[in-house]
């Protein structure tokens, strides 16, 4: 009899300290919340170091990303990856050094070479690409480099790569020129051929 | 009441036609379509918060959104309708070994159930489909209608989870039909009345004439009630018969699409019926907590619907705490402790009312 009675007790209490606990949960869920609204919120990057020496060696192969302004078309980079996931087309340019405003093109790099060369077409493939970052060494104006790590001062670190369609993920950074200036620049080397 | 009331206010609006037997139609259709836009309009509420109370006590958001569209809508607030009109478009799959006309029944009968105990709930003052003198024996027996309809879907499944989630169901349902009955007992000693009218207009002038505060026994008396309603609505802890870890999903295992979703707005309609004999038969139904304070019948309806949705909301606040009971545990609680409790408070009751005087 007295069991019966402590068991009730037991049970009543015990159901009443869960009760308070998820009343507790309920009343203090907007600090509770561990939902992320994705999209609109987002974790902080963790700092990552694979390197000796945080400086230099610390790579984050997030994304290759090519600063068209640099890029004097040396074709390095093509060579370079195992996968040749990497397509350039250069023309030559008729005026070595001198910026052409219809197609977008830059004549002096940011260290201060002159381009020979003007960049039609610069695609990477990223569904191809294995992310070994051998392109990015011999790359002399250093302008191919994956996001991230010191890169981050050069370009946001970008490692969310979802996109609806497949053709979406050939990157292409070659600035697209108006149709004139590209017919223009065929011709003229046409005409020195 | 309400129906007299809209066949007279016809008769009186169009007195050419007066006493046409159109017009008595008319008023019985009234009540009824409103009765199921309100079920449906608290359906898709109570779905809602329940997604959301869930996902509070869990420390999570529940369903979000942008807007319509994305998601689920701001806050998600049409997930609920999204939910409707999944199971609306879902295909209509009867087994082929299963019995047709029982299995295609059940799902009605249920809602049937669920549709006809709202006829007595006392929505306010003036505010009820029938002021039965009967109402609170009238929807305790309609209220065990659904162990048919479970039953029912079942056993004409032709699945053993099924089977086994009707056997539970009828167990239980017709178990703690009787702790339910006695509680209601005590009230009634105390009203003199069945009439869910005359139980309210009983406790009327403040909050310390309500039944619950009424004498000592009527807390214990109240928490029988609402546990043994509890177990009525296959609510959680005792979700037994559509037991989702043990057999798939009981007695639903075999229904998909529309009858899946009359299934489901039964449960929540039968939770708000019970709700509302619990708000009216220990909180005062639809008076007001002071007495002479914002005491009109349309302050009435606020107060039920506080009152009942209150409680609705302690049922979900319960189903995120408390987990299943195993079947020997339950019978053991209804038929050891619930049972002779509630004898002995009917015996408590009387011997109080008496020495009151």
């Amino acid at each position: 009899m007295i069991k019966f009675f402590k068991d009730i007790f037991v049970a009543s209490s015990t159901i009443a300290q869960g009760m308070s606990i998820t009343m507790k949960h309920f009343l203090g869920a907007k600090n509770r919340i561990a939902t992320l609204q994705y999209p609109e919120e987002r974790w902080p990057r963790p700092e990552r170091n694979i390197g000796f020496d945080h400086g230099s060696y610390n790579v984050i192969r997030s994304r290759l990303h090519v600063d068209m302004d640099d890029c004097i078309g040396c074709l390095k980079c093509e060579r370079a990856c195992p996968v040749d996931c990497i397509k350039i087309e250069t023309v030559k340019a008729p005026d070595r050094g001198e910026d052409i405003k219809d197609v977008k093109h830059v004549g002096i790099t940011s260290n201060g070479s002159r381009k020979a060369m003007v960049v039609t077409r610069f695609d990477i493939d990223m569904t191809e690409c294995c992310y070994c970052n051998l392109c990015t060494y011999p790359c002399p104006e250093e302008c191919i480099f994956m996001t991230g790590g010191p890169n981050s001062k050069k370009h946001p670190i970008d490692y969310e790569f979802s996109e609806p369609d497949r053709s979406d993920l050939i990157y292409r950074f070659a600035k697209p020129g108006t149709k004139e200036g590209m017919d223009k620049l065929a011709d003229d080397n046409k005409a020195e051929a | 009441m309400t129906v007299d009331f809209i066949f007279d206010s016809l008769n009186k609006f169009f007195p050419d036609f007066a006493g046409n037997s159109l017009f008595l139609i008319l008023s019985m259709l009234i009540p009824i379509g409103a009765l199921l836009g309100f079920i449906t309009v608290y359906g898709f509420g109570v779905i809602y918060s329940e997604i959301k109370v869930s996902s509070f006590m869990q420390d999570k958001t529940g369903p979000m959104g942008q807007g319509p569209g994305l998601h689920a809508g701001k806050w998600g607030l049409l997930q609920p309708v999204a939910d409707g009109l999944k199971l609306f478009m879902k295909e209509d799959i009867i087994p082929a070994t299963a019995d047709r006309p029982l299995f295609i029944l059940a799902p009605f009968l249920i809602f049937i159930g669920a549709l006809t105990g709202f006829i007595a709930v006392p929505f306010g003052e003036t505010i009820i489909i029938t002021d039965m003198n009967i109402g609170i024996f009238y929807i305790v027996g309609i209220g065990s209608l659904a162990v048919i309809a479970l039953i029912l879907a079942g056993w004409s499944s032709n699945n053993k989870w099924a089977l086994y989630g009707g056997m539970r169901s009828a167990a239980q349902i017709i178990s703690y039909e009787i702790p339910a009955g006695i509680s209601l007992v005590a009230v009634i000693m105390l009203a003199s009345s069945l009439s869910m009218q005359d139980i309210i207009s009983y406790q009327s002038g403040g909050i310390f004439n309500w039944i619950i505060f009424d004498n000592p026994f009527m807390p214990i008396v109240f928490i029988i009630f609402f546990i043994s309603t509890l177990a009525e609505t296959n609510r959680t802890p005792f979700d037994l018969p559509e037991s989702e870890s043990e057999l798939v999903a009981g007695f639903v295992t075999e229904y998909s699409g529309t009858r899946y979703a009359l299934f489901f707005l039964s449960e929540y309609a039968n939770m708000f019926i019970v709700c509302a004999v619990s708000a009216t038969a220990f909180f005062g139904g639809w008076q007001s907590p002071f007495p002479n304070f914002l005491n009109s019948p349309a302050w009435s309806v606020v107060w039920m619907l506080i009152k009942t949705l209150s409680l609705v909301f302690v049922m979900i606040w319960i189903r995120w705490t408390v987990p299943r009971l195993r079947v020997d545990q339950l019978m053991h609680m209804c038929w050891k402790v619930f049972i002779p409790i509630g004898l002995f408070n009917i015996f408590g009751v009387a011997v109080w009312t008496v020495m009151r005087g």
